[in-house]
């Protein structure tokens, strides 16, 4: 089919301009590492036991993965500026290629790079006692890369709207840390005040958070699970569409 | 069949609230027969890249019709996408992929095939003198070679019209020259090039026929010389040393005096036969013992002919636009 092969054709450019810069796939690499050897050690004597290693990394591994998952799409908008100042969006958009293949490009492109960083992540933690388990690590990803390419569409759609790297990134820093203080990536929400708690409810990254622990422990069947894909899968839907309308209208 | 066929086209931008609505193209008509080089020549600002962003499918059409070939722009862009060619203001080439890789990716979205790439590459890349750099980055490009490999992109699916918005503005002159030679070339080859400039040297030495452009409407069309013919005779630019003289005014009721311009210090006389008329000036110049800087005589340019359809010259609105 026409449309799977400019998707392939548009995917592979940016995977090979992701490649192509090693400060990128170095930090994509280190970041969620860092987080896990930095930071996760904090976490140890929070509760009244103090938690093994292992069991801190259950808890804490779905958290970074899902910040992974949302950070990952957030780069989109900043590409799509660059290219519009080099006149490649515009080049494309006189090409009979159709703008859903130009979006899906990208997002195909941040869900990879979302994959490979969490993989090695996994991997090396569960080399620290965390517990893998197959099937919840695959439902989990397949979540997650939902998540990456919500934000990826509307990181995209926002850079061609906004047009300036700058407007960009104050709304993208404005937006991120109420969306991840508020899931309870790095902390499960349950800790805090009720009020907290409710609050939560209305972001949808909560219930992405919540999933990916309860399959991170090996449970894919749960009300959490289900939870979250009755608001991501929807989510998806909505914003690709949109999506493709901003590409077909945007003047760039 | 025209290559190009616009009818009444038009476009308004309207600001933010309290904000007037901008008419950009004020109702245009024109059409470009197969394998000429038409060009748009006018001040930024004239309408000229709103136009041409209309013609490509960039920018939707307000008001009347525009044709490439047998589609129709608003009825059916997706036909019209696969038998253009466009080369934006801003190129447009990946600057992170090679030569190479920005023409297959190209050639592809358009539907060919990679066999029909490669080979199409190679002739493009003898054509556009692209052989040496074809396999480097595109960011190691100098800004020639880029609009060398922009043009490539633009014409490498055989496009029935390729567009060029300012083609060879940011250029050097010598990379100017060169380029002017490549798209003479593209029009050997048969192609229909429709281009936007606002040099006049440019204008003079590629269009085969070109439109004068002002503030969205089309001021004079013809070709080159049509144009330049139409303001008869020679140019006599009076310059004199004290800035207080008024020129225009001494010549005003002359017979042989066609038009007079004054520009800045400048004033242009329009004459029928310059060597004539250049020792009757000198004549009465003296009779009233006006000194001058500086004379001279010309050809009509056409930014005379510019001067004369707008008041302004072409020069100096194309200065005040860019501040």
């Amino acid at each position: 089919m026409r449309i799977l092969l400019e998707i392939w054709l548009l995917f592979k450019r940016k995977m090979l301009e992701t490649i192509r810069q090693p400060v990128w796939v170095f930090m994509g690499l280190t970041t969620p590492l860092l987080y896990i050897a930095l930071f996760s050690p904090l976490l140890k004597n929070l509760s009244d036991s103090p938690l093994s290693t292992g069991g801190v990394l259950d808890t804490f591994v779905p958290g970074v993965l899902t910040l992974l998952a949302f950070i990952g799409g957030t780069g989109a908008g900043y590409g799509v500026i660059g290219e519009l100042q080099t006149g490649v969006i515009e080049r494309l958009r006189v090409s009979p290629a159709s703008r859903f293949s130009l979006l899906m490009g990208t997002i195909l492109r941040d869900i990879v790079a979302f994959l490979v960083p969490s993989t090695l992540v996994l991997f090396i933690a569960q080399l620290f006692g965390f517990k893998a388990h197959i099937g919840g690590l695959l439902v989990m990803l397949l979540l997650l890369s939902l998540l990456t390419a919500i934000v990826s569409a509307w990181s995209g759609s926002l850079g061609l709207i906004l047009k300036q790297a700058s407007s960009m990134a104050a709304l993208v820093a404005g937006l991120e840390l109420p969306l991840t203080l508020l899931s309870g990536v790095l902390l499960p929400i349950s800790l805090g005040p009720k009020w907290l708690q409710a609050i939560a409810h209305i972001n949808p990254l909560y219930y992405a958070v919540e999933a990916s622990r309860v399959l991170g422990a090996g449970t894919i069947i749960s009300p959490e699970v289900f939870k979250a894909f009755v608001v991501i899968i929807p989510l998806t839907a909505i914003t690709i569409f949109w999506a493709t309308n901003v590409y077909r209208r945007a003047i760039s | 069949m025209n290559a190009i066929e616009i009818k009444k086209l038009k476009k308004s931008f309207h600001g933010k609230k309290n904000q007037k609505t901008v008419e950009a193209v004020k109702g245009i008509s024109l059409s470009v027969k197969p394998g000429e080089i038409f060009g748009f020549l006018g001040p930024n600002g004239a309408g000229k890249t709103t136009s041409l962003r209309m013609l490509t499918t960039l920018l939707p059409i307000d008001e009347g019709k525009v044709g490439i070939g047998k589609y129709d722009v608003k009825k059916n862009p997706s036909e019209v996408r696969r038998h253009i060619g466009y080369v934006g203001q801003l190129g447009g080439a990946d600057m992170e992929a090679t030569g190479r890789e920005n023409l297959m990716l190209s050639g592809r979205l358009y539907g060919m095939s990679k066999n029909n790439v490669q080979e199409q590459s190679e002739q493009l890349i003898d054509l556009l003198d692209l052989r040496d750099i074809i396999d480097r980055l595109v960011k190691t490009y100098s800004g020639g070679q880029r609009r060398r490999l922009e043009i490539a992109l633009g014409i490498l699916h055989k496009p029935d019209v390729l567009f060029l918005d300012e083609p060879t503005t940011g250029l050097d002159p010598q990379n100017r020259a060169n380029l002017w030679e490549h798209i003479l070339k593209l029009k050997d080859a048969g192609m229909t090039v429709f281009l936007t400039t606002h040099y006049l040297d440019e204008a003079d030495e590629l269009c085969d026929r070109l439109c004068i452009m002002d503030k969205g409407v089309i001021v004079a069309e013809g070709t080159p010389q049509s144009l330049k013919r139409k303001i008869s005779g020679d140019v006599v630019s009076i310059k004199p040393k004290s800035e207080h003289e008024d020129i225009a005014h001494i010549f005003s009721g002359d017979k042989n005096v066609l038009d007079i311009r004054t520009e800045g210090e400048k004033t242009n006389l329009y004459v029928r036969n310059g060597a004539i008329a250049m020792p009757e000036i000198f004549n009465m110049l003296k009779a009233r013992d006006i000194e001058l800087e500086s004379v001279s005589l010309s050809q009509p340019s056409l930014d005379d002919v510019f001067l004369k359809q707008t008041g302004r010259s072409l020069r100096d609105t194309g200065m005040e636009a860019s501040l």
